[in-house]
């Protein structure tokens, strides 16, 4: 079942009177229950494309659809409720709320979903104690190893049964064996049925996906299934 | 939307207390703002209370003639140069004038009093027989002294309540005899308590002696007033009548200026009006400036506060937040900032009220610590909503990005 429709996606900026083309083009399909990374060299636009995805950006022109919804005709709010219901970022800086408690970071998305307290302490610490962390739900980011606030970060994606859960460089900032533990997650997710998009530099992640699809200038130039062995 | 209200609340408790030093410097304005306006009401009201039992203590139906213009800028020897007041005028006025229920003389000095091996210095005052008419004290014990005691130059005497207390105690004190610069009075009446006169001096420590008697010791000379007792709503017509009989008195021609004053209370409360004009003004002046340099401060500090957040606005705009939500997060950051400069400000103008209560009555009314919390939140939306519209439409993924 398709999940998300890119269709002629341009986004332009103008950059001191020069046209750039961040994404050139770009015709995508994402189906249910696909992990696909996204890579590329570094001004590639795989950062625009993930911004595209993950409904924080809006295309110049084409068409964006959502599940349905036209992400592209949509203004703030809607792209704001978009993301709080339809997509879990997790980010290779974590970016969790140092004065916050584990617990309530992941408790925030629900916040601005409106849901009440009970619920959203349940919804919460289920979704922590699903990234192995019951017992570390109190501590605050500082008081964690790397590996343990991206788990936390992977929680609060999580915690709203997004449609897709949007990765980007997400064992950018961990040792390998960090890194490798954080990718075992994302595969026990895609498992149990989560859409997850990766965008990685790194063969060694990308490897984890079932679909690789490799952006230059712009432009997809290549989209090749994974063949695992 | 209350989960987001409670939520916004806490961030912005965290953010208010994780740095309180910081917090408390850039509330100081508002402190001082919500310091003065509070402290200025205090005072405000304070003045008023006395103001309104010493108004009371005068009397509003009361027309006091003597030399003397009160708050008037006459030169000190015009007003030494007109002729004394006389207790003859007493009957004078009162065969000629209709309006006047009743007419005093009143003499004042100070004179020792004592009683066993107690002594003070204190008023005296020597009056006649109506002088318990042109006042709105009454009596807590005995009588007051009669026409014909006033006549004879009878030794009684009326003393205060607080002269009572201190010679007295618990003691009755009719019919005991003081001695007043060493001759022997007797008490005949105690006044009721009175408390101070503009919260200045006690009215308690009088001691009241027929004109007769007070003229036979202490001489004729002296300063001398009239209080004339006129119906209230007649006030005006008894000032121009007393004018007119005065002047015939005083047998002064149409174009003569009159040597003479009387003074009613409204001269008071002319007076008082402009004192309360100044101390208002110079409060609010206060009060407004330091509330506007505290909002400068607030909005200051609250620009910071969105520019060291950006990252964290980034993710939760990532995460959901709308535009709105981010807008009242941090509008309701610099709103509790303002509250509990507020709260402090009330707080350290209730301590000091309590000391300034013990120089005169005085209450921080609750009406105004209502107000100049409001002012202070209100100070808080103003000098919060721009730094927060900023923060509310910063770019998500810029955000993200900032470092």
């Amino acid at each position: 079942m398709e999940l998300i429709g890119l269709k002629d996606i341009y986004k332009i900026y103008n950059v001191g009177g020069e046209e750039v083309r961040a994404l050139d083009g770009v015709d995508l399909k994402i189906n249910n229950n696909e992990y696909m990374a996204i890579m590329g060299p570094s001004g590639s636009g795989k950062s625009t494309m993930m911004n595209m995805i993950g409904c924080l950006d809006s295309p110049s022109s084409g068409l964006y659809e959502f599940e349905g919804e036209k992400v592209h005709v949509m203004n703030d709010s809607q792209l704001a409720s978009i993301r709080n219901r339809k997509i879990g970022f997790v980010f290779q800086t974590f970016n969790l709320l140092p004065k916050a408690s584990a617990l309530h970071n992941v408790e925030i998305p629900l916040v601005y979903a409106n849901i009440k307290k009970e619920k959203r302490l349940k919804m919460a610490s289920n979704a922590l104690i699903s990234v192995g962390l019951e017992d570390r739900m109190h501590h605050r980011p500082n008081e964690l190893s790397g590996g343990q606030r991206q788990r936390v970060a992977i929680a609060r994606a999580l915690v709203n049964n997004p449609s897709i859960i949007l990765a980007d460089e997400p064992t950018g900032n961990l040792d390998s064996k960090s890194g490798h533990e954080i990718m075992k997650i994302f595969d026990d997710l895609h498992r149990n049925g989560n859409t997850i998009i990766l965008v990685t530099h790194e063969d060694d992640i990308a490897k984890y996906s079932n679909r690789i699809v490799r952006l230059l200038d712009g432009k997809i130039v290549k989209d090749e299934i994974v063949v695992k062995n | 939307m209350i989960s987001l209200f409670y939520e916004n609340l806490k961030i912005s408790l965290v953010a208010v207390f994780a740095n309180k030093t910081k917090s408390l410097l850039t509330a100081l304005g508002i402190i001082i703002g919500v310091l003065s306006v509070t402290l200025m009401g205090t005072l405000i009201s304070g003045l008023d209370r006395s103001f309104e039992s010493s108004m009371s203590w005068l009397g509003k139906d009361i027309l006091y003639v003597s030399r003397y213009e009160w708050f008037s800028d006459m030169e000190w020897w015009e007003v030494k140069n007109r002729p004394r007041m006389r207790s003859e005028y007493v009957d004078k006025i009162k065969n000629l004038s209709k309006h006047a229920l009743a007419v005093s003389p009143v003499m004042q000095r100070t004179a020792s009093l004592s009683y066993e091996d107690k002594e003070t210095r204190t008023e005296i005052f020597g009056t006649n027989e109506e002088y318990m008419e042109t006042i709105s004290t009454d009596l807590d014990l005995g009588r007051f002294f009669s026409l014909s005691e006033d006549r004879n130059g009878s030794r009684v005497t009326i003393i205060g309540y607080g002269l009572k207390e201190a010679f007295f105690g618990f003691e009755n004190p009719i019919g005991k005899y003081i001695k007043i610069d060493n001759i022997k009075f007797r008490v005949i009446g105690v006044l009721e308590k009175q408390g101070k006169f503009l919260g200045l001096f006690s009215v308690d420590n009088q001691a009241i002696l027929p004109l007769g008697a007070y003229n036979r010791i202490f001489s004729k000379r002296g300063w001398m007033r009239l209080s004339v007792k006129v119906p209230e709503q007649k006030i005006e017509d008894g000032y121009d009548e007393i004018t007119g009989i005065m002047r015939q008195i005083r047998g002064l021609k149409p174009s003569e200026k009159s040597d003479f004053a009387i003074n009613k209370t409204k001269a008071f409360e002319a007076q008082y009006n402009k004192l309360k004009l100044a101390i208002g003004g110079t409060g609010y002046f206060i009060t407004l400036l330091s509330l506007i340099v505290g909002g400068i401060g607030i909005m200051n500090i609250m620009f910071v506060t969105v520019k060291e957040r950006t990252r964290e606005i980034g993710v939760r705009k990532a995460i959901g937040a709308t535009n709105g939500m981010i807008l009242s997060q941090f509008l309701m950051e610099a709103v509790t900032i303002c509250f509990f400069a507020g709260l402090i400000g009330l707080l350290a103008a209730y301590i000091i009220s309590l000391f300034i209560n013990q120089v005169f009555p005085s209450t921080l009314p609750l009406g105004l610590s209502l107000f100049s919390i409001f002012i202070s939140m209100f100070v808080g939306v103003v000098s919060g909503i721009v730094p927060a519209y900023k923060a509310s439409k910063l770019d998500p993924i810029d955000a993200l990005r900032y470092e």
